[in-house]
């Protein structure tokens, strides 16, 4: 076909006209390729019915047979595995290799022009090396008895970021992989997405150099700002779940009253010191940070002991249920109670800080490079400092103090620790009560920064449980990070998406997004505790 | 068992007693009301994720309406007095919601009409169910175009919206082109070439956002539209993006709602964005709620806003007693969605008794197309209906006035001093309006 006026594709790039040559067996791959894949993967599992079950091939591996040896070689793939299943472990290798070495080389002729880099080959076919490797390399290092810890992240970065290569470097010698390995591969698949982003988008505030430097410094700190302060939130949360094994459906509410509680406390006691001195007294918010606390710890100890205590005490048929159910209805209670008192029209509390915003200002590095200058809203910055200071009071509690050391021995294992003289009773009670003061407190630091009303709650809490399980479910060190890792990158993704007018609508999707990756490449989370 | 019925007589017999008072005014009072109420369905929000601030005060609007209209016996069908009943149901600010709202209004409840809707989006939705089912509405908040150009424009140019030659729908909120169109002019007055537009993604925010930005792209000025979801709290990121461009815009236009617009509002100020010399900030009308607006939005001297309904230094009589009925209730300024929400009770009112019906909608709508009624926001009349052979068009205007009062008065006002009351900040545009004898002013200047 190759000369035939009807088979070429005329594509022009300035005055620069290009010829690229059709060839019928990349349509016949795209067009029935995937036909005869749909069939490999359907008939294949059930071409085994009468081998005896012993003898079976397990059936994730004869899906993935069918559907590569009907890609690449139509039916005679699905008839050679079905004749000769002996040959599917290493064909299957071999001929997904060979597709993607065939996509990523169709890929890179298509794109071979001056206008088109090569790096966006990493983009397209580098998604095709990471399943290919992820789905093969841990198999293999199962089948010679290699460690297999992070082999399936570091495959599928490895196979994103440096394409074949990584069959070279992990199959033959099955390297342990350390974390040494995988902070080297995701930061070249970090660097390479970021180099493509910049070629594509050379505009953007975030690659524009040298300014991109003082621009990316920015929204990075803003992402950590608002981040220490989600972490304190996401920290409450994640101490209930590691002691009670419960998710509170309330904990966006006690977050909201929080901040009520702190606002009317500071009206009040303004008011009153008002009336005894004889001038007019403003009360710092600072000072409602620890009234809301106390309310709040008290509140969630009481519901704990009336609503919580019978499903420890096995009183409850369906105690999961139970649990979504009664801290739901207490979050609903909360709202609705709120509403009626506090009314719907927004409130916020005075600052913290009489400083509008910390400014550093520009500084001349070297003759051709400034940074800066660089804006912190005050009061938020002031309102990191009491999620820091919260956060790690709230560790050395934990870590240092003997009802600390209790919580987390009752996080382990109840019997265990109630063997060693430890109440259960009393620390399902201290963690709800504790995480709930958490989320009073984080409430309190916030209604001087944004506008409260009684549904504020909704938002900061559905971020919260992204927090929680991307940190790793239990873990108040992985809930502080995750945190500032939500904050960072929702700052990032609204203040580098190339169409400035999807961005901030965009902004909570870009958290869900890396929520999702970390779930695929370490379902535990980044700080869980392993499966035993 | 005989000190037992003692007991329960003596109850009863309290009881009488204490409702004695309510029975005399229902007898004894100068009105005598017939056996059938007048039903009016006020469909509002009074959950999140709509806006509930904004339904509560039109929910008191109704309610206060509804005191007015049967203090003054009611509405009189023939020989007999009416009296009126509203009936407060909850869209959420969701479109599904709001149907199924007003199917319940209309199936279970038996509204003989509608008033009320604040979002847009809950009166497209809605506006349908409830003209086929041929219930006289008043939409009192929504400003999209299409509320009211749809009777147009879903008949292919032809009036009506039913085969019966009924529309039923009509609207005393503005059209948000009739804000946008105020605001741009003024806007374009000042001289602004650079403009930035912050728009919530919901059927108020889109449509006016592309309403304005095709109005300063035609006169030549370069338009930068930033979209963001209703509820988000944190704009740090985005305002960011606005600081670090090239060009330092000439003006940062916002078309939120609610307390989102607050917190915009005061992170763009916070962080020096705008209002400056350079920049100047233009928020919504919540600003008007001067109360609210300086609680949340402690740093927002000197932005202005556009404010719908009639400028408090012309406020007739019934709008003072409303304005200060309302500063008693929540102490703040009456929002004009409130105002009316007030009126369009007024307007239903007045077209069913000259209508002669409670429920002969066909009837009823004729009757409020030939309204002319004076009051809280001014004189009540409708261009554009079935009374009138002309369509919009083919005087050369737009289709939304179809059904759609057409004198909203739509000022841009400013404040000049930290904690200064609506009621004293300067009206600025248009000329004719202005209080303070000045047009907008940087910061730092006063009038």
């Amino acid at each position: 076909m190759a000369g035939s006026d009807a088979s070429q594709l005329t594509r022009t790039h300035g005055s620069e006209d290009m010829v690229i040559e059709d060839s019928l067996s990349v349509w016949w791959l795209l067009l029935a390729g995937p036909l005869w894949a749909a069939i490999g993967l359907y008939a294949l599992p059930r071409s085994q019915g009468k081998i005896k079950r012993d003898e079976r091939i397990d059936v994730s591996r004869l899906q993935i047979a069918g559907l590569i040896g009907g890609f690449a070689l139509g039916p005679l793939g699905i008839g050679l595995f079905f004749l000769l299943p002996d040959l599917i472990r290493r064909a299957t290798l071999i001929l997904g290799i060979l597709i993607a070495v065939f996509i990523s080389s169709q890929v890179l002729v298509r794109v071979s022009d001056p206008n088109v880099p090569s790096v966006i080959w990493l983009v397209l076919a580098g998604p095709l090396w990471a399943a290919l490797g992820s789905y093969f390399i841990p198999r293999h290092y199962h089948d010679v008895d290699a460690d297999d810890i992070n082999a399936l992240t570091a495959a599928a970065l490895g196979g994103f970021t440096i394409g074949p290569l990584i069959f070279g470097l992990m199959w033959k010698h099955t390297p342990k992989i350390s974390r040494d390995w995988m902070i080297a591969l995701g930061s070249l698949g970090a660097w390479q997405i970021y180099t493509l982003f910049a070629i594509q988008n050379p505009s953007n505030p975030c690659v524009q150099t040298p300014f991109q430097v003082t621009y990316l410094a920015q929204q990075t700190a803003n992402g950590v700002v608002i981040g220490c302060i989600y972490s304190l939130m996401a920290v409450g949360l994640t101490l209930i779940y590691s002691v009670q094994g419960i998710v509170s459906f309330a904990h966006g509410q006690l977050y909201m009253v929080g901040g009520y509680f702190s606002f009317y406390f500071l009206i009040h006691a303004g008011n009153i010191l008002s009336e005894l001195t004889g001038t007019e007294i403003t009360v710092n918010p600072i000072w409602g940070i620890p009234v809301a606390g106390f309310i709040v710890f008290l509140m969630g100890a009481a519901f704990e002991r009336s609503f919580l205590k019978p499903m420890h005490d096995g009183l409850i048929e369906r105690a999961s249920e139970y649990a979504i159910l009664i801290t739901f209805g207490f979050g609903f209670v909360i709202e609705y109670t709120t509403l009626a008192i506090a009314g719907p029209f927004p409130q916020r509390a005075n600052r913290f800080i009489e400083i509008r915003r910390f400014t550093f200002p520009r500084t001349q590095i070297t003759e051709d490079f400034s940074f800066g200058p660089l804006n912190i809203i005050g009061d938020r910055a002031f309102a990191m400092v009491v999620g820091i200071v919260l956060i790690f009071a709230l560790l050395y509690f934990l870590q240092r103090t003997w009802t600390g050391r209790g919580l987390r021995a009752t996080s382990q294992d109840k019997q265990a620790a109630a063997v060693t003289g430890i109440n259960p009773t009393n620390m399902n009670t201290l963690a709800f009560a504790l995480g709930s003061m958490l989320a009073a407190m984080s409430g309190a630091a916030l209604i001087p920064i944004f506008a409260w009303v009684p549904w504020v709650g909704a938002e900061m809490v559905g971020r919260s449980y992204v927090i929680v399980v991307l940190g790793g479910l239990g873990s108040v060190p992985g809930a502080l990070f995750g945190g500032i890792i939500v904050g960072i990158v929702e700052a990032l993704g609204a203040g580098c998406h190339p169409d400035p007018s999807r961005g901030a609508a965009y902004k909570e999707a870009f958290a869900l997004l890396i929520f999702a990756l970390v779930l695929l490449l370490k379902p535990t989370g980044l700080f869980g505790r392993e499966p035993n | 068992m005989k000190g037992k019925s003692t007991l329960a007589s003596l109850v009863v017999l309290l009881a009488l007693v204490a409702l004695l008072p309510f029975s005399v005014i229902h007898a004894d009072g100068h009105c005598e009301f017939a056996d059938e109420a007048i039903k009016i369905g006020g469909l509002v929000p009074l959950s999140a994720p709509g806006s509930v601030a904004g339904g509560v005060a039109m929910s008191w609007a109704f309610n206060r309406a509804v005191d007015d209209i049967n203090a003054d016996c009611g509405v009189q069908i023939g020989d007999q007095n009416h009296r009126l009943q509203i009936v407060i149901g909850d869209s959420e600010g969701s479109p599904e919601r709001g149907q199924a709202v007003v199917e319940r209004f209309i199936l279970e409840d038996e509204v003989h009409a509608v008033s009320g809707v604040y979002h847009s989006a809950v009166g497209l939705a809605t506006m349908g169910i409830l003209d086929a089912n041929g219930i006289p509405t008043v939409f009192s908040e929504p400003w999209n175009d299409n509320v009211s150009a749809n009777g147009i424009m879903e008949y292919d140019g032809r009036p009506p919206r039913n085969a019966d030659g009924v529309d039923h729908i009509f609207r005393i909120s503005p059209a948000s082109s009739m804000v946008g169109g105020v605001v741009v002019d003024w806007l374009l007055a000042e001289g602004v070439d650079n403009v930035v537009i912050i728009a919530e993604n919901t059927d108020y925010g889109q449509p006016a956002a592309a309403d304005e930005k095709a109005r300063f792209e035609a006169a030549g000025a370069t338009v930068t539209q930033i979209n963001v979801e209703l509820g988000t709290e944190d704009f740090v990121p985005i305002l960011s993006r606005i600081q670090a461009s090239a060009t330092v815009p000439d003006v940062v236009r916002i078309l939120v709602t609610g307390e989102t617009s607050y917190n915009l509002t005061q992170q763009m100020a916070e962080l020096g964005i705008a209002p400056t010399v350079d920049t100047i900030c233009v928020t919504n009308q919540f600003a008007f709620q001067s109360e609210q607006y300086w609680e949340n939005v402690p740093d927002g001297n000197y932005c202005t806003f556009n404010r719908v309904g009639i400028i408090p230094s012309l406020f007739s009589d019934i709008a003072v007693g409303l304005n200060e009925d309302y500063f008693e209730e929540f102490e703040d300024i009456i929002p004009s969605f409130a105002m009316a929400s007030y009126d369009a009770l007024h307007i239903l009112a007045d077209g069913m008794e000259r209508a002669g019906t409670i429920s002969d909608g066909a009837a009823i709508a004729a009757a409020i197309e030939t309204t002319d009624l004076e009051l809280s926001q001014g004189r009540y009349y409708f261009n554009y209906g079935n009374h009138n052979d002309s369509m919009p068009a083919d005087d050369g205007m737009p289709n939304y006035l179809w059904h759609q009062w057409p004198d909203p008065v739509v000022t841009m006002m400013q404040y000049f001093e930290q904690g200064q009351s609506s009621l004293d900040a300067a009206v600025i545009f248009p000329e004719v309006y202005q209080t303070h004898g000045t047009g907008y002013m940087a910061p730092g200047e006063m009038p």
